[in-house]
């Protein structure tokens, strides 16, 4: 072994540099001519919390599906956990990471129980029946996410806060290590973006990484531990979190705040 | 009511409907003629008895396949006849009747096969817009489905005004859907497909629900879409392919059937597809028991029966989903 590689090996487990499970490099996506994102490059930790946020139009959605193998870039590569993304089968891929997208794709009737066990549809051979550890985990889900009353009803009837938990707890019962998220508080009252967000923090403790997209920064703010801004599909900032004004006003042409209570932090529009 | 307990009752209603059915129509049978060695039994048996049972397995086919599109596409409004499955195995058989041939291929007549045709080409061409058009929505597939029903449409009125019109009679008569000159081969084989379409049903009954549940999400849990969606519409025109070279384009079934399923089965996928079997065979089987006796001895082709009763059901969906939008 190089010298070099074994000081690195050293220094490495000296710094606790913790493994890195998403990797994107010059990822730079076109539809049609129009490019949706350039350049864009950045590594995710494992058990990372990181925050995308951006203007309407920015990418941000776009970026999340190409993270999640939903659409492929023309340019650079994702990897995850150390392999190209396009090595991967669509079930590997799935066992993986849990792409969330935005609820409104719901517009059949499908009873919650259905769309909860389709989360074990990558461990499953073709025409299996679900195993002990699929109920096992199913249950698990309901417990966890308080889901009892809503199981045997059908998905379009449930309010906005009940379809993100569901959904949610699809990604629960998938067992992945990465979850990526779009927009889950479009349209949620503060007491169902209030239940999401211990929901998410506790699929972090659990060990999980969550990348989320969100307009929401002041309520994300507190909980992540990486801020990734995109600016005209360009990466405008990408590291820890730290509070910024002038990324927030670059980002949003407001001023934001910040004030400590209760040893949280906490920001806020001040205009 | 609990939900086995409304299967149970479907089912023995429509049990009940198919045994009486064959009674009615232009003569009235009874019991003790149709044990008799007359005409009367042979009416019973060889015309009135195989055109319910072909009604029912009809019926339900269509009813399924109009399941499995809505899924396949999200919509309640995506049918087989709406995407142009329909009117491209009509146009096939078209073909085949107006150029004569007569041939047949592991036992299939000429008709099938090139109902088949149809039904694939139009399956073809909704993916070969719907792949032209990238990023392509409901809209333009459905959009795409009504100009290929339409060209279809007009292939078949083109070949009946340019060609003699000796059998235009028989043709038209076979356009607008009936299940009155059936014998027992076809129901054979109609049933036969049923229950291969049945055990796909269930055997890919993960899969059919994922994709219902919308693209990115059936993908991100692991399924391959494309390739799902091929081996499906190329499933779907081989059942609708059937049908339509057995009974003609029956319009309707497919749209309402399902629906209605899915109100009584409380969404849950298994009891909509038995509610879809019952109320799709025996909706048929009830539409040609009027179509048989409404202004007997004329006996109407079952489709227009259909399209009479599911042209307003179909307007109060669209106004009832453009409601909810709204």
């Amino acid at each position: 072994m190089p010298l070099n590689w074994l000081v690195f090996f050293k220094l490495g487990k000296q710094l606790k540099i913790r493994d890195i499970v998403i990797k994107a490099a010059n990822l730079s996506y076109f539809i049609g001519k129009k490019p949706i994102l350039q350049d864009i490059d950045f590594s995710i930790q494992k058990n990372d919390f990181v925050l995308i946020f951006g203007q309407n139009g920015a990418g941000k959605s776009s970026l999340l599906k190409v993270l999640a193998g939903i659409v492929s870039a023309q340019k650079g590569f994702v990897s995850i956990a150390g392999r190209n993304i396009h090595d991967y089968s669509r079930k590997e891929l799935a066992t993986m990471l849990a792409y969330l997208p935005q609820s409104d794709e719901f517009v059949l009737p499908i009873m919650v129980k259905d769309v909860l066990l389709s989360g074990r549809y990558p461990y499953g051979a073709l025409f299996q029946k679900f195993s002990h550890r699929d109920h096992a985990l199913f249950q698990e889900a309901v417990e966890y996410f308080s889901l009892a009353d809503l199981v045997y009803r059908n998905i379009l009837t449930l309010s906005g806060g009940e379809r993100q938990k569901v959904i949610l707890a699809t990604a629960f019962i998938q067992d992945v290590p990465i979850i990526l998220f779009d927009e889950p508080m479009n349209f949620l009252d503060p007491g169902s973006i209030f239940q999401m967000i211990k929901m998410l923090q506790g699929l972090q403790r659990l060990g999980k990484t969550i990348v989320l997209v969100s307009h929401l920064i002041e309520y994300f703010f507190p909980y992540a531990t990486k801020l990734l801004a995109l600016k005209n599909g360009k990466k405008y900032y990408f590291g820890e979190k730290k509070f910024c004004p002038e990324l927030f006003k670059a980002i949003y042409q407001v001023d934001y705040k910040r004030v400590f209570t209760e040893n949280r932090e906490i920001i806020f529009v001040n205009e | 009511m609990s939900m086995n307990k409304k299967i149970w009752m479907l089912g023995v209603v429509v049990l009940i409907l198919l045994i009486f059915s064959p009674f009615w129509g232009t003569i009235r049978l009874n019991w003790q003629t149709i044990f008799a060695n007359d005409s009367n039994s042979f009416i019973f048996w060889h015309l009135r008895v195989p055109r319910v049972l072909l009604g029912f397995v009809a019926g339900s086919i269509l009813a399924l396949s109009g399941l499995i599109c809505q899924n396949l596409f999200k919509n309640n409004l995506a049918t087989p006849d709406i995407l142009g499955i329909s009117s491209g195995a009509a146009a096939g058989a078209v073909i085949s009747i107006k150029f004569k041939m007569h041939f047949s291929f592991f036992g299939m007549g000429s008709i099938y096969i090139f109902s088949y045709l149809g039904a694939l080409l139009a399956v073809l061409f909704v993916f070969f817009i719907a792949r032209m058009i990238k990023n392509s929505s409901l809209y333009t597939l459905l959009m795409s489905g009504v100009a290929i029903s339409l060209f279809f449409s007009s292939i078949i009125v083109f070949f009946q005004y340019i060609f003699d019109f000796s059998d235009t009679f028989s043709l038209v008569r076979w356009l607008m859907g009936g299940i009155s000159v059936a014998g027992y081969k076809e129901v054979i084989i109609l049933s036969v497909l049923l229950l291969l379409f049945l055990l796909a049903i269930f055997l890919f009954r993960r899969e059919f629900l994922l994709i219902s549940a919308g693209d990115d999400f059936a993908q991100s849990k692991g399924l391959n879409i494309s390739n799902f969606r091929i081996l499906s519409f190329l499933g779907l025109a081989i059942v609708v392919g059937a049908v339509v070279s057995t009974c003609g384009p029956i319009g309707f079934v497919a749209l309402i059937v399902p629906h209605l399923s899915r109100l009584l089965g409380s969404s849950q996928y298994s009891k909509t597809v038995l509610f879809s079997i019952f109320l799709g065979g025996g909706l048929l089987v009830l539409a040609d028991l009027v179509a048989r006796i409404l202004i007997a001895p004329v006996d109407i082709p079952v489709g227009i029966v259909t399209s009479l009763l599911g042209a307003p059901f179909f307007l109060f969906l669209l106004f009832a989903q453009l409601k909810k939008t709204n």
